[in-house]
C-alpha cells in the first residue's frame, strides 16, 4: 500500500512541476529577441586585436570592419523592428488541452508500463541483509558456503557438503567441480568418486561416459561392495549393449542388497527388463543419475524434467547424428514418454546413420523390438 | 577572377578531391578486402596461394600441436572440410579445442597449409564469431549460447 | 521497494519526455510562452527522475541485489566495489541507462543555463531533446529494462566479463557517452533552426561551445578506450579499426569538422547551411554508432548481448531521426539565407578544406565499416575490411590535412595570402626537417617515409608555436610587450594552438610506433633473456597468486640496460572463476614516452613459457597528444567570449586597456 502511495505522490509531484508553467500567469517573453548585435560587436573587437597583432593587413581590416559594421547596423535595425513590431499578444488562454495531456499522460503511461513489467510486491533484497538472515533461502546458504570456500579453497569438508547440494539444485556442473575439488583436497573416497561419476553422468544426459566409467572403476577399487558404484557400472554395461553381462551384474547387485534397500526396486526393474528383453520402466536407466532428485518431485515435474532432457538430447543429436548411445537413449525415452510416433521417427533417422546391417544398426533394431516399435524396413 | 569563376574553381576543386577519394577507396578495396571462408567452401572455391582470406570454423579436437618455439599448428573444421593451419605467436586467451575461431592469413604456395598471421577466438562463453556461427548454422550445426559443439 | 520506485521513475521519464516533446512545439507554433515554458520544467524533472532511477540501479549493484535480473547477470558479490559501480554500465541495459542519464543531463543544462536563449529557440531545442529522450526511454523500457526482477533471488551473480573488470570501464564509457550525447544538443539546435527557418549569427555561438565540449569528451573517451584496449587485451595494439572503434571515430571526425565550420559561421556568417548539415550528420553518426554497437549486427568486445528486437528498435530510431532530420533539412534548407562569400585562399578557405577532408575521411571510414554489412545483406557474401584498407585510405587523406593545419590559423579571414603564410612557416618546416634528420642520425634504420612522417609531426608542433609567437608579435616588439600580448590573447587562440600542437604530438607517436616498434615472440625458461629496444629482459620465474574473484599466474622479468638494472615487470594470466574465463594482464614498463610491453602465452611442457615482448617507442605520445588536444578544447571552451550568452562588459574595457598599453 505504502508503495502505491509513493507512486501516487511521485506522479502528482512531477505532473505539478509540468503544470506550473501553464498555470503561472504573466511571465516575461523575449520570443523574438536575437543576440546578433552582440556577436557582431565581439567580432569587431577581435578584428581590432588581429590588426594590432599584424595578422591582417590595414586595407583588409578596413574592408572587414566595414562589412561587420554593415551587418551590425542591419541586425540592430532588425531587432528594433521586431521589438516594436510584433510582441505577441500573450494570450492567457488556459491551455486546457495541454493541461489535460499532462494530467492524463503521466499516470496513464506510468501505470500501463509499470503494471506490465513491474513487481510491486517484491522488496529490495540486498545480499548483505539476506546473508545476515538467510532463513530457508537455499540460494543464500549455497552462496555463503561458496564465499567461505572461495576464501578457503582447501576446506575439503566444505566441498563435500556443497557438492550434493549443488546436485540436488540442478547445478550439475558446479557439483562435478565441487566433487573434483573435494577429491583434490581430501583424496579419493568411494562416496566422492561416486558422486563425481553421478554428476558426470547427469552432465552427459544420463550416458555413462568413458570418463565416468573410469571414475567408477576407481571407486570400485576402493570399495568393491558399494551398491551405487555397482549399479552405475552395470548401467554402463547395459548402455554398451552388453546385455548378458549387465544382467549378471544387476542380478548380483540385487542378491547382495538387503531386502529393504531403497535402490532395490530400481535394480529389479533393470533385471526384469534385461531378462525379458523388454523396456525398462520409467524413469528408465538413462535418468538414473537424477532419480534421486526426481523422486522428490511431483509426477508432473518429473515428467517435465524428463521431457526437457529428451529435448536437449534431441538437439544434440541434430548436431551430431553419429552419437549411437544418444539414439539408443532417445528412442527409449520417447517410448517411456509414450510418444510412439516420435520414437518411430527417431528410430528411422537413427537407422539412416547406422544401417540395419551394421553392428549398431542391429542393436537399434533389437531395441525397437524390445519396445515394440515398428518401422518399415526394420521388419526382418 | 569573377565571383562565378571563383565559385566554380572552389566547387571544381571539391569535386575533384571527392573523385580522387572515391578512386582511392576503390583501389584500397581491391587491395585489402579479405573474403571469409569456412573449410567446406575451399574444395570448390579455389583460393590462389598468397590471397588474404579469413578462415573460420571450429578448432578440431586433438589437433593443436606446439612446434618449435611459438609456432602452433591446428586444424580448423566445419564438419564438412578440414584445413591445417600454422600460426606463429601467442594464441588468444580463449582459444580452445572445439571452439570457434577465425584465422586470417593465406595459403602457402604449393601446399594446403593455411599460414595465419592473426587468430581471433571468441570473447566469452556465449560469443561466437558471427561469421562462423552463421555459416555453421547454414550447414546444420546449431550453436546456441553455451550449447556449442563438444 | 526502492527498486520498484526506481523502475516507476524510469517510466515517468518517458511520460515527461513525451510532454517535453509535444507542448513546447505547440507553444512555438501558437506563439504561446506558457506552453514554451513547459520545456525547461519537463527537462529538469526528466533529468531528476533519470538520475534517481540510475541511482537506484547503482544501489542495487552496490548492495548485490540479485533479485534484480540485470544485477544477477552482470555482477558478483566478491567483485571489488569500483567494479560493482562501473559494472552498472558494463552491460547493455545499464549502458543505455547511462546514455539516457547523460542525455537528460544535457537537456537539463540547456534548460538551466539557456536563460539567454531566445524562448522560441530554447523551446524548440528542448522539444527535439524530448523526442530523443522519449525514443531511448521507450527503447530501454520495452527491450532492455534493467529493472526486471527474479523471484526467488539467486544467491550469487554471474559476474562481469573479466575483460571489463578494469578502471577503464569506470572512465571510458561515461566519457564516450558525454561526447556522443553531447552532439545531440548540436543536433537539436540544428533541427530547431530548421523548424523555425532561421539561423542567426548568435546560433553558431551557442552551438560552438556544445560542439567543443562534446568533442573534448569524445576525444578523451576514444583515447581512453584506445589505451584501455592497448593494455587490457594483451595484443599490444592501440587501434584495430574494429567496427566499434570506427563507430566512435566517425562522429569524432564529423564533430571536428563541425567545430571548425561553426567557427566560420560565427566569425563570417558563411557556411550556415553546411554547419546545420554537419550538426545533423555528427549526431546521426553517433546514433549509427549506437546502432552498430547495441544491435548485435557486429560482434566485438563491446557488443554485450544480441537480441534481434533491439536491433530492429534501434534501427527504427535511426531511420526516424536521421531520415526525419535530413528530410527536414532538404525541405527547409533552401529557405535559409546563404552566407557570405570568400576567396579560396583565406581562413575560411582553409577551414573548408579541413571540412572537406574530414568529412571525406569520415565517409571513407563509414564505407569501410558498412560495406561488409551491406554486401552480406545483398549478396550473402562475407568479407572483412581490415586495417590495411583504413591505413591506406585514411592515412593518405590525412597527409594534406596535416600539412595544411599550421597554415589555417595564419591565413587572414576573407582573403588570405598563402605565400606570406608560407614564409612565416618557413622556420617551422625547417625545424621539422632538422628534428627528423637528428632522429635519423641518432636512431637510424626504419623506412625513409617514416622520417617524413616525423618531420610532419615536428612541423605541426613548430607551426602552432609560430602561430602563438606571431600573434604575440615576437620579433616585432620588445620581449616584455610580446609576453604581455601573449597572455592577453583570447583563450580560443591558445585553444587552437594547443589542439594543433597535441595533434602533432599524436602524429609523432603514431609514426614512431608504426615504424620503429619491435616485436619478439620467444619461448623462455627461467634465466633466459631477450633484448628489445636496447633493454634486456631476464625471465626470473612464475608465481601463483589470487585476487578477490580470480586466480593468476604471474611471470617476473627483470629489465636491465647495458648491464645496469633498469626495473622489473610482472606479466600475468588470470583465470576468473565465476565465468571460467582466462585473461591476459600484460606487463608494461614505461621509459620516458616509450614502453616495454610483455605478455605471456602458453606454458610449454618443459617448464618454458611463450613470451611476447614489444618495444613501443614514443607510444605514450599518442595519448599524451590527445590529452593536449582535449586541453585545447577546454581552454577554448573557457574563452569568455564563447560562454553561452556571457555578457561582454568588464572584459571589453580590460582588453581595450591592454591594447592601448601594447601600442
Amino acid at each position: 500500500m505504502f508503495f502505491w502511495i509513493l507512486v501516487a505522490v511521485l506522479t502528482a509531484a512531477v505532473a505539478a512541476v509540468l503544470l506550473l508553467p501553464l498555470l503561472r500567469a504573466g511571465g516575461r517573453s523575449n520570443v523574438d529577441d536575437t543576440n546578433d548585435a552582440e556577436v557582431y560587436r565581439d567580432q569587431l573587437e577581435e578584428l581590432m586585436r588581429d590588426e594590432a597583432a599584424g595578422l591582417i593587413g590595414k586595407a583588409e581590416a578596413e574592408l572587414a570592419r566595414a562589412e561587420i559594421a554593415r551587418r551590425l547596423i542591419a541586425a540592430t535595425a532588425r531587432e528594433g523592428a521586431s521589438r516594436s513590431g510584433q510582441h505577441p499578444a500573450t494570450t492567457r488562454r488556459r491551455n486546457l488541452l495541454a493541461q489535460a495531456l499532462i494530467i492524463v499522460v503521466m499516470p496513464a503511461v506510468g501505470l500501463c508500463l509499470y503494471l506490465s513489467a513491474g513487481h510491486p510486491e517484491l522488496p529490495a533484497q540486498p545480499l548483505a541483509a539476506r546473508l545476515a538472515n538467510p532463513g530457508n533461502d537455499v540460494n543464500i546458504l549455497i552462496a555463503k558456503a561458496e564465499a567461505h570456500l572461495a576464501e578457503n579453497p582447501d576446506d575439503g569438508a566444505g566441498w563435500d557438503i556443497l557438492a550434493p547440494i549443488y546436485y540436488r539444485n540442478g547445478r550439475i556442473e558446479d557439483s562435478a567441480n565441487a566433487y573434483r575439488e573435494g577429491i583434490r583436497v581430501l583424496g579419493p573416497s568411494a562416496a566422492r568418486l561416486d558422486g563425481y561419476a553421478e554428476a558426470l553422468i547427469a552432465l552427459s544426459g544420463g550416458i555413462v561416459t568413458k570418463d565416468a566409467r573410469e571414475v567408477l572403476q576407481q571407486s570400485q577399487a576402493l570399495d568393491a561392495g558399494n551398491p551405487r558404484t555397482r549399479f552405475y557400472l552395470a548401467l554402463a554395461l547395459e548402455q554398451e549393449g552388453r546385455r548378458d553381462e549387465a544382467l549378471a551384474a544387476f542380478e548380483a547387485l540385487a542378491k547382495d542388497s538387503p531386502a529393504d534397500a531403497p535402490w532395490l526396486p530400481l535394480v529389479k526393474r533393470h533385471v526384469a527388463g534385461l531378462s525379458r528383453g523388454e523396456q525398462a520402466k520409467p524413469p528408465g536407466n538413462p535418468d538414473a543419475g537424477q532419480v534421486a532428485a526426481a523422486d522428490e518431485m511431483t509426477p508432473d515435474d518429473r515428467r517435465q524434467m524428463i521431457a526437457g532432457m529428451v529435448e536437449s538430447l534431441a538437439d544434440r543429436l541434430k548436431e551430431d547424428p553419429h552419437n549411437f548411445e544418444g539414439w539408443m537413449r532417445i528412442i527409449r525415452s520417447y517410448a517411456v514418454l509414450d510418444q510412439r510416433q516420435a520414437a518411430e521417427d527417431a528410430l528411422r533417422t537413427a537407422l539412416k546413420n547406422f544401417p540395419p546391417q551394421s553392428e549398431n544398426g542391429r542393436q537399434l533394431l533389437a531395441l525397437a523390438d524390445e519396445l515394440a516399435i515398428k518401422v518399415e524396413g526394420s521388419g526382418q | 577572377m569573377t565571383r562565378k569563376q571563383k565559385r566554380l574553381a572552389v566547387i571544381g576543386g571539391g569535386v575533384g578531391f571527392l573523385v580522387a577519394a572515391v578512386l582511392l577507396v576503390m583501389f584500397a578495396f581491391s587491395q585489402s578486402i579479405a573474403y571469409f571462408y569456412v573449410p567446406g567452401d575451399l574444395a570448390t572455391a579455389n583460393v590462389p596461394p598468397g590471397t588474404r582470406i579469413r578462415l573460420g570454423g571450429l578448432v578440431e579436437t586433438g589437433t593443436v600441436k606446439r612446434g618449435e618455439g611459438s609456432t602452433v599448428t591446428f586444424a580448423v573444421t566445419d564438419t564438412i572440410g578440414t584445413v591445417p593451419v600454422t600460426y606463429t605467436g601467442i594464441l588468444p586467451d580463449l582459444f580452445r579445442e572445439g571452439q570457434g575461431v577465425v584465422a586470417e592469413g593465406s595459403f602457402a604456395s604449393g601446399s594446403s597449409v593455411f599460414v595465419a598471421d592473426t587468430v581471433l577466438a571468441k570473447h566469452d562463453e556465449t560469443y561466437m564469431p558471427k561469421d562462423v556461427a552463421d555459416r555453421l548454422k547454414a550447414q546444420g550445426v546449431t550453436l546456441s549460447g553455451k550449447e556449442t559443439i563438444r | 521497494m526502492i527498486i520498484e520506485i526506481g523502475h516507476y521513475a524510469l517510466i515517468l521519464v518517458l511520460a515527461t519526455s513525451i510532454v517535453q516533446s509535444l507542448l513546447p512545439l505547440a507553444g512555438t507554433l501558437r506563439n504561446d510562452p506558457a506552453l514554451m515554458a513547459v520545456a525547461p520544467a519537463a527537462a529538469t524533472a526528466g533529468f531528476l527522475l533519470t538520475l534517481f532511477s540510475f541511482s537506484v540501479l547503482t544501489f542495487a549493484y552496490v548492495t548485490s541485489d540479485f533479485s534484480v535480473r540485470n544485477v544477477w547477470e552482470n555482477s558478483h558479490s566478491l567483485k571489488p566495489m569500483i567494479y560493482k559501480v562501473s559494472g552498472v554500465w558494463g552491460n547493455h541495459e545499464g549502458s543505455m541507462m547511462l546514455w539516457l542519464l547523460i542525455l537528460a543531463f544535457f537537456s537539463a543544462l540547456v534548460a538551466t543555463f539557456g536563460g539567454n536563449l531566445p524562448d522560441r529557440l530554447k523551446a524548440n531545442v528542448l522539444a527535439v531533446q524530448g523526442w530523443i529522450t522519449a525514443a531511448f526511454a521507450l527503447f530501454i523500457l520495452l527491450t532492455s529494462n534493467p529493472f526486471l526482477r527474479l523471484d526467488p533471488a539467486p544467491g550469487e551473480g554471474k559476474d562481469l566479463n573479466p575483460i571489463l573488470q578494469d578502471v577503464g570501464l569506470a572512465i571510458h564509457p561515461p566519457l564516450l557517452y558525454l561526447g556522443y550525447v553531447g552532439f545531440s544538443v548540436c543536433f537539436s539546435f540544428a533541427i530547431a533552426a530548421l523548424i523555425d527557418g532561421r539561423i542567426d549569427a548568435a546560433w553558431a555561438r551557442w552551438v560552438r561551445p556544445w560542439a567543443l565540449m562534446a568533442w573534448s569528451f569524445l576525444t578523451a573517451g576514444i583515447a581512453m578506450g584506445s589505451y584501455w584496449a592497448y593494455y587490457e587485451l594483451g595484443w599490444g595494439g592501440w587501434w584495430f579499426w574494429d567496427p566499434v572503434e570506427n563507430a566512435s571515430f566517425m562522429p569524432w571526425l564529423a564533430g571536428t569538422a563541425l567545430l571548425h565550420s561553426a567557427l566560420v559561421m560565427e566569425k563570417r556568417e558563411a557556411l550556415k547551411i553546411w554547419t546545420v548539415l554537419l550538426a545533423i550528420l555528427t549526431f546521426s553518426l553517433s546514433l549509427l554508432g549506437t546502432f552498430l554497437v547495441r544491435s548485435g549486427v557486429l560482434t566485438s568486445v563491446h557488443a554485450f548481448a544480441t537480441d534481434p528486437t533491439r536491433g530492429v528498435f534501434i534501427l527504427a530510431i535511426l531511420i526516424v531521426f536521421i531520415g526525419g532530420a535530413l528530410s527536414l533539412f532538404a525541405f527547409r534548407a533552401p529557405a535559409l539565407k546563404a552566407g557570405g562569400l570568400f576567396a579560396p585562399i583565406s581562413r575560411e578557405g582553409a577551414l573548408v578544406f579541413n571540412n572537406l577532408i574530414l568529412t571525406t575521411a569520415a565517409a571513407t571510414v563509414l564505407t569501410g565499416t558498412l560495406y561488409p554489412l551491406v554486401l552480406e545483406s545483398l549478396t550473402g557474401e562475407k568479407i572483412s575490411v581490415g586495417a590495411p584498407f583504413f591505413n591506406l585510405t585514411f592515412g593518405l587523406l590525412m597527409v594534406p590535412l596535416l600539412l595544411a593545419v599550421p597554415f589555417g590559423p595564419l591565413l587572414a579571414w576573407k582573403r588570405g595570402d598563402v605565400l606570406a603564410a608560407g614564409q612565416r612557416l618557413f622556420a617551422a618546416v625547417g625545424v621539422g626537417l632538422a628534428l627528423a634528420a637528428i632522429v635519423q642520425w641518432m636512431h637510424g634504420g626504419g623506412p625513409v617515409l617514416s622520417y617524413f612522417g616525423l618531420a610532419l609531426g615536428f612541423y605541426m608542433l613548430a607551426g602552432s608555436v609560430t602561430d602563438l609567437a606571431l600573434r604575440a608579435g615576437v620579433g616585432k616588439v620588445s620581449a616584455g610587450i610580446a609576453r604581455k600580448r601573449l597572455f592577453g590573447l583570447p583563450g580560443s587562440a591558445f585553444g587552437t594552438a594547443l589542439a594543433h600542437f597535441g595533434l602533432g604530438v599524436t602524429v609523432i607517436g603514431i609514426v614512431a610506433v608504426s615504424a620503429f616498434e619491435t616485436e619478439h615472440v620467444v619461448e623462455m625458461k627461467p634465466g633466459a633473456t631477450v633484448t628489445a629496444g636496447g633493454y634486456t629482459l631476464t625471465f626470473d620465474g612464475m608465481r601463483q597468486g589470487r585476487g578477490a574473484n580470480y586466480t593468476e599466474e604471474s611471470g617476473h622479468f627483470s629489465i636491465s640496460r647495458a648491464g645496469v638494472k633498469a626495473g622489473e615487470v610482472w606479466s600475468s594470466k588470470r583465470f576468473y572463476t565465476a565465468r571460467r574465463m582466462p585473461t591476459t594482464e600484460a606487463g608494461i614498463r614505461t621509459f620516458g614516452f616509450s614502453q616495454l610491453y610483455v605478455s605471456l602465452g602458453d606454458q610449454m611442457g618443459d617448464g618454458g613459457i611463450v613470451v611476447r615482448v614489444w618495444w613501443k617507442p614514443m607510444i605514450l605520445c599518442i595519448w599524451f597528444g590527445t590529452l593536449i588536444m582535449m586541453a585545447g578544447g577546454a581552454v577554448s571552451l573557457f574563452d569568455r567570449r564563447l560562454r553561452i550568452g556571457a555578457p561582454q562588459g568588464a572584459r571589453t574595457t580590460k582588453a581595450a586597456a591592454r591594447l592601448e598599453a601594447a601600442e
